[in-house]
């Protein structure tokens, strides 16, 4: 436990530099009006995602591109993790198991749609991650096996085997991996916690609350889709549901989970930004575009929480966190563009993505 | 060049008829920094209305930008030149150039799908590697091949005249084949396919008559043969991979010249699009106002009136006549002119700021003062004259890297030159005393064996003269600020700023004090008179000047109260800013030992090196002396340059411009063809 200043002064400022070259608003905007793919890849030429362009230029392919800008993000939390120690070691640690979710989850995937709903999955299985960020997922071993106990073995020496030997019999039986991934996720933010809860105080604070903002936002996104798409009973939408949110627990989620409208059990939610429920109730148009404009209310609410971190004391854990988020959006909207570019969707409908 | 130059304000109504020309005149010329002329005359706003340009300029700068990044490709930068000819500018045809980038992208999107086609076989083979390397050996995965495996393995037997036929078949589908030893004509083969691929796998060996049979175990244990057919083809298909990839180039290198040519027309659309952006119009005129160097106003007014042939109307004013008349402060654009050997110099000014205008153009101080404080902390003829080259050869590649390095460039050289000057001064290069020290020897002082002639004798010395440098700066800023103080009848603040007369004579009273102070070897201060009159007076009239502005304000705005508390609030204003100018001056004064510091820690750390090759070598000079000595000149070029380059920098930037340099200036910015 050092002094802030020298915990935090060079991975900050290191983190800081690279939080400038993150993409502007009218950048995304240029991206979206841009002809083609390969108009996109040029003007993402003269950024950080130069990466990109060289492996597209290189093998023409867009799913291995991702791969690659995937590697690439994963590389620099490791060197972000050479840079901290102890304490904010174990946060990044925490931190970059996110990556290691993902790949199994996307594995699992695979396996699935092969097994269960018997697909060729051979033309994706070259696009997974198969270096060991924190475990050794064994991945092609996953993908070969005949079912879920023998993965469940296969995973044993990690912590996503036991949640994954819980989860058998409600996969089994509704022929889906949900319940998995939720328990996945569950993991993933119980050890990110657990990393808080070693924080010195005022560290925890931030954390405790970025994060849980991060894990509300994800809940009230879920919540609508329980009710509008899916139409689940209040006590198994809670159960998916994850814990540790900094402003609203099982009790508002129920209680707005007991409203019969989107737009109302999102007010019942939100109910601290009444600018944002003037606007939901303003909007027309189909449940689709209600829920993207949730979505983009929700990044906004996150943005301003992460603002707000940007703008105060510079020798906290708020910048790699505020960097760990902004930049995930920020990804998450260059893939779209990308795809959506490969797929010629006009730019006005990206825009509205965005 | 001392001041920023001066400027005069061209109000111009002409007939719409000569609109063309005289945006064509104008553009030529790339001298009028363009303001709308609505902003400077109040009222015109209802009576003109704006002209409608035939294309907006986001949508030529957009295709322009387009063209830019293809010809990116193959690392070309267009340009316009400065003498273009704007007479052939043509209407931009937006259509037709979309179609025809459209196609170009639709090319090169067709060479990445090809791409993307091999790289879906390299990704395969890779899959069938990391399948195979899974198995124990091949007999394994066998075993497995029926049930999850993603591969399926047929071992064999083919025909030995039809092999290379049978191995060319498989060529097309992600596979291995793997030959063994011969038998009767036959050859003992195993055949790795993905199971995607069976039925195309399945009619090739039938066309071949392959037999199926079990193979020995030393086959089925050659796992290493699969990943070396595997990485060979994997190598064959990046091969091709790159030339399908160079195969974009061609395609843009192949248009080049017409996407140049297309580019070129963009661009000076978009520039002219861009002056008439600017115009106002009337039923039957069109107005334009913007700024000019006041030397160009006879080219500016001839240029106009041929164009027009004479049907013109040119106003102009001066900055004042338009603040009288406005009764407000205008933003006048200003232009920096110095010569063009200055212009690092003038990088390092703008990148602090733009001056205000009329006032005076650090750039030629900064270039002395830059380079003599460079000089001090970096003296050395060997490490000079590498800076000098590296900066030379830099410069002569500049066009392989970026353009904003180019000034950079200059500057390393002009550092360079630095050194090598103060290097002769002080008798080091590469930290021996080859030459004999013109003033006294840095290394000497430093290493305790100082010649009983030099100047200077002790480290003391050294700081010394760098504060005496540093007072002679911070005296001299505060020159130049009277200067400023002057020139924009900021008159109060000549009198009475910590910047002004009082704050000078303040500084100076300090400075004797406290060189009285040391002469006595710290033991007595002057009489309390000179202190009343070097000390007391100034900060008496520090006071006064809260009093005097107060009322130079009142005068402005009539609201302000003189209140009980108003001289309370005066003398709380006076003591902090009393603290403020003891402690910056103060520091702003001691700041320059940095200058010495960093002098002696570019001397110490030859020295430092000297020690460590003569300790190594056995006090011979052998290779391990040349090779520490090499190392440790290195090092300390780029470790002591960059700090030295940084510090002249900090010095100029905080402690030279703070006492007379206000960066409220817009820079002038003409549309022209120079323009980037």
């Amino acid at each position: 436990m050092g002094l802030a200043v020298s915990k935090y002064g060079f991975i900050n400022a290191k983190l800081r530099a690279r939080l400038s070259k993150l993409l502007s608003e009218d950048f995304f905007d240029s991206l979206a009006r841009a002809h083609s793919l390969v108009d996109v890849m040029q003007l993402l030429k003269n950024t950080a995602y130069v990466l990109l362009d060289e492996t597209y230029t290189k093998t023409g392919d867009l799913k291995y591109t991702e791969l690659e800008l995937f590697r690439q993000e994963v590389r620099l939390f490791q060197e972000i993790e050479q840079y901290t120690k102890d304490e904010v070691l174990n946060l990044c640690k925490a931190l970059s198991m996110r990556y290691e979710v993902d790949t199994l989850k996307q594995t699992v995937r695979l396996w699935f749609d092969r097994v269960f709903r018997e697909r060729s999955i051979e033309d994706a299985i070259g696009y997974l991650y198969r270096e060991t960020i924190h475990h050794d997922l064994r991945i092609d071993e996953i993908l070969t096996a005949r079912d879920l106990e023998q993965i469940a073995e296969i995973l044993s020496a990690t912590p996503y085997g036991k949640a994954l030997t819980q989860a058998i019999p409600r996969i089994t039986a509704k022929g889906s991996l949900f319940t998995f991934e939720i328990a996945l996720d569950k993991l993933y933010y119980g050890n990110l916690f657990a990393a808080i809860n070693d924080l010195e105080a005022s560290d925890k604070k931030i954390a405790e609350r970025l994060i849980g903002v991060e894990i509300d936002l994800a809940n009230i996104n879920w919540i609508i889709r329980f009710k509008s798409m899916y139409n689940l009973s209040l006590d198994e939408a809670l159960q998916y549901t994850l814990p540790y949110g900094f402003s609203i627990n099982r009790e508002a989620m129920a209680s707005a989970y007991s409203h019969d409208k989107i737009g109302e059990v999102f007010e019942s939610l939100i109910k601290k930004h009444d600018g944002f429920t003037a606007m939901l109730k303003d909007q027309g148009g189909d449940s689709h575009s209600r829920l993207v404009l949730i979505e983009r209310i929700l990044e906004h609410l996150m943005m301003k929480e992460v603002q707000r971190v940007l703008v105060g004391n510079p020798f906290t854990v708020g910048i790699i966190l505020s960097y760990f988020i902004l930049r995930k959006i920020e990804l998450h909207k260059v893939m779209m563009i990308l795809n959506a570019k490969k797929y010629n969707i006009n730019p006005e409908e990206i825009k509205n993505r965005l | 060049m001392m001041f920023t130059t001066r400027m005069k304000y061209l109000v111009s109504v002409v007939l719409d008829t000569y609109t063309d020309e005289v945006t064509k005149k104008l553009l030529k010329l790339g001298v009028l920094h363009f303001v709308k002329v609505t902003e400077l005359s109040g009222g015109l706003e209802k009576k003109v209305d704006k002209v409608q340009l035939s294309i907006p300029l986001s949508r030529l700068a957009e295709i322009r930008k387009r063209i830019e990044s293809f010809l990116s490709i193959i690392n070309v930068t267009p340009k316009v030149e400065e003498h273009a000819d704007i007479d052939s500018l043509e209407a931009v045809q937006l259509e037709e150039t979309e179609k025809e980038l459209d196609a170009i992208a639709g090319e090169i999107q067709t060479i990445r799908d090809r791409q993307k086609t091999i790289q879906s076989e390299i990704l395969r083979l890779s899959d069938i590697n990391r399948q195979v390397m899974l198995f124990g050996d091949l007999s394994e995965g066998m075993k497995n091949k029926s049930t999850y495996s993603f591969l399926n393995m047929h071992p064999g037997m083919v025909s030995t005249a039809r092999l290379q036929d049978f191995k060319a078949a498989f060529e097309n589908v992600p596979s291995v084949v793997l030959t063994f030893n011969e038998e009767e004509g036959k050859t003992y083969a195993m055949v790795i396919t993905m199971k995607r691929d069976d039925a195309v796998a399945n009619t090739i060996l039938d066309r071949f008559g392959f037999l199926e049979v079990e193979l020995t175990p030393e086959m089925m244990g050659n796992k290493e043969g699969v990943a070396e057919n595997i990485a060979a083809k994997i190598l064959k298909l990046e091969k091709e991979q790159t030339n399908l990839s160079r195969e974009s180039n061609l395609l843009i290198e192949a248009k080049q010249e017409q996407l140049e040519k297309i580019w070129k027309n963009l661009r000076l659309n978009e520039l002219y699009n861009s002056i008439q952006s600017y115009y106002s119009k009337t039923t039957r005129t069109v107005l334009f106002s913007g700024w000019v160097p006041a030397n160009m106003e006879l080219v500016i007014s001839r240029a106009i009136a041929e164009a027009t042939k004479g049907k013109c109307y040119l106003e102009w004013q001066n900055p004042d006549s338009i603040e009288r008349d406005l009764h407000h402060k205008v933003n006048v654009p200003v232009q920096l002119k110095n010569a063009k050997i200055l212009s690092p110099f003038q990088m390092l000014v703008t990148n602090f700021s733009i001056p205000g205008y009329g006032t005076i153009d650090p750039t030629p101080f900064v270039a002395v003062i830059y380079l003599i404080m460079f000089g001090l902390m970096f003296a050395d003829i060997g490490q000079g004259l590498v800076l000098m080259v590296a900066g030379f050869i830099g410069f002569l590649f500049r066009r392989k890297i970026k353009d904003g390095l180019t000034e950079l460039l200059k500057l390393i050289i002009f550092c360079g030159g630095a050194s090598v000057v103060f290097g002769a001064l002080f008798g080091s290069c590469f930290g021996f005393g080859w030459f004999p020290a013109l003033w006294f020897d840095f290394h000497g002082l430093l290493g305790g064996h100082v010649p009983a002639d030099s100047p200077v004798k002790d480290i003391l010395s050294v700081l010394l003269i760098t504060l005496y440098f540093g007072i002679g700066v911070i005296i001299f800023g505060l020159v130049l600020n009277w200067i400023n103080c002057i020139r924009e009848k900021r008159w109060i603040e000549l009198f009475f700023d910590r910047t002004g007369f009082t704050g000078t004579w303040m500084y100076l009273g300090g400075i004797y004090v406290a060189w009285f102070f040391v002469n006595s070897s710290f033991k007595s201060f002057p009489d309390s008179t000179t202190l009343l009159f070097l000390l007391g007076i100034p900060s008496l009239l520090f006071y006064v000047k809260s009093f005097v502005e107060f009322f130079h304000h009142k005068k402005h705005d009539p609201m302000l109260r003189f209140s009980v508390f108003s001289p309370v609030r005066f003398f709380l204003d006076w003591f902090v800013e009393m603290l403020e100018v003891f402690s910056g001056y103060l520091s702003n004064t001691l700041s320059f030992m940095r200058v010495a510091g960093l002098g002696i820690a570019h001397t110490a750390l030859m020295i430092a090196f000297f020690k460590i090759a003569n300790i190594a070598s056995n006090n011979e000079v052998n290779w391990i002396y040349i090779v520490i000595l090499v190392i440790g000149n290195i090092f300390v070029i780029l470790l002591e340059g960059l700090s030295a380059g940084i510090q002249s920098l900090r010095l100029n930037y905080y402690e030279f411009f703070s006492k007379y340099f206000r960066g409220a200036g817009k820079a002038y910015s003409p549309v022209s063809l120079r323009n980037e």
